[in-house]
């Protein structure tokens, strides 16, 4: 359920859509300053250069300036370039010699949908409260950088972009009975690749 | 007042993670609560989930260059297609070549091979040419053939009689 505010950037965003359809410059440069943060925001989880994060969100934004035209108004315009922006970046690592990890390569991925948490051994304590904000943020980019792209995709746009999973669906082309799965089997990974890296945050489950 | 649903923990275990992420109707949220009340593993599921969502602090957002939406927007109008298209692109078509040149040049040194046996054989002599009737030179065979004559003369003629004996 959209709230007030989303409903009312739904419609300005269809309005500079409509607009730049029309081919007004400014209403297309409006849209990309509307999302550059957040474009900004979620190419930097792909790699830790500057440049590339730039040619990302750039490549991102001439692409979706290029389907414009096939954007369907029952999405947000906001999933809608999510998806291009994630399909941007997975292609750029495809290209660059980084390649994602493809669904088919993974047979934890194809595997039986979510299982019972209990039980898997160590549970991970909660950051520290003397733990300043930004070493918890420097922890955990480190931790995310270990997980395949696919699983660090689904982390970025829940627990980041604060997505439904709904609307990952969306961005990712994929059922909401995945998204969960893949989401259950994310934050496994996660868990693990934390008490790996430190042990230390290790507490009895 | 209905009588609150009750569900047991291997219903309500999977239900955590959505239930903490507000993807749960409350039709669905609702007996999950009162299960949490009652059942002390459950609740320690759900403070698991809780404690590793805290986790996801974001770094600071990367700072968008100065003049980052005019430009994208100014380049988007000159239909400037970007940089990591998957349009051919110069490096993308020079790729393909190497593949072709490898497998031309396996072909034609395949064929030069062939060719190389086959004009081998030719100078080589037939099998029925290392006979050594074919490679004898023809006044051989007329001698031959008289020494055969000769032969079964001999033994046609009647053997000479001993003197002493008569």
């Amino acid at each position: 359920m959209l709230t007030m505010h989303e409903q009312q950037a739904a419609r300005e965003d269809a309005e500079l859509v409509d607009e730049a359809l029309g081919g007004n410059q400014l209403s297309f440069q409006l849209l990309v300053e509307r999302y550059q943060e957040r474009l900004f925001g979620l190419a930097r989880h792909y790699t830790k250069s500057a440049v590339e994060v730039e040619d990302i969100v750039q490549d991102s934004f001439l692409k979706a300036y290029r389907r414009l035209g096939t954007f369907q108004r029952q999405s947000s315009f906001s999933t809608w370039l999510y998806r291009i922006a994630v399909n941007t970046a997975l292609d750029f690592l495809k290209r660059s010699g980084r390649s994602p990890v493809q669904v088919v390569e993974d047979p934890e991925l194809t595997a039986a949908p979510q299982r019972a948490q209990a039980g898997s051994g160590m549970a991970v304590a909660a950051p520290d409260a003397n733990l300043a904000r930004q070493e918890v943020a420097r922890i955990t980019a480190e931790v995310l950088e270990e997980l395949p792209e696919i699983f660090r995709t689904v982390l970025v746009l829940r627990e980041f972009e604060d997505l439904s999973y709904q609307e990952m669906a969306d961005v990712l082309g994929i059922s909401i009975g995945t998204v969960e799965s893949r989401l259950f089997r994310a934050r496994a990974r996660f868990k693990e690749a934390l008490l790996r890296l430190h042990p230390d945050f290790a507490t009895a489950d | 007042m209905e009588p609150a649903v009750k569900i047991t923990c291997d219903a309500a275990r999977p239900l955590v993670p959505s239930y903490l992420d507000g993807e749960l109707s409350e039709a669905q949220a609702s007996p999950l609560r009162t299960h949490l009340l009652d059942c002390p593993a459950c609740r320690e599921t759900a403070k698991a989930g809780k404690a590793l969502a805290r986790w996801f602090v974001p770094e600071a957002a990367p700072a968008v260059p100065a003049g980052f939406a005019a430009r994208v927007a100014r380049r988007a109008f000159a239909g400037d297609p970007g940089l990591l298209v998957p349009e051919p692109r110069p490096v993308a078509r020079v790729r393909p070549l190497l593949p072709f040149l490898l497998v031309a040049s396996a072909v034609a040194a395949a064929v030069l091979l062939g060719l190389a046996i086959a004009l081998q054989r030719e100078s080589l002599p037939r099998e029925s040419a290392l006979d050594a009737r074919e490679m004898a030179p023809p006044w051989l065979e007329s001698e031959r053939r008289l020494e055969s004559e000769l032969r079964l003369e001999g033994e046609l003629r009647p053997q000479a009689v001993p003197q002493a004996d008569r």
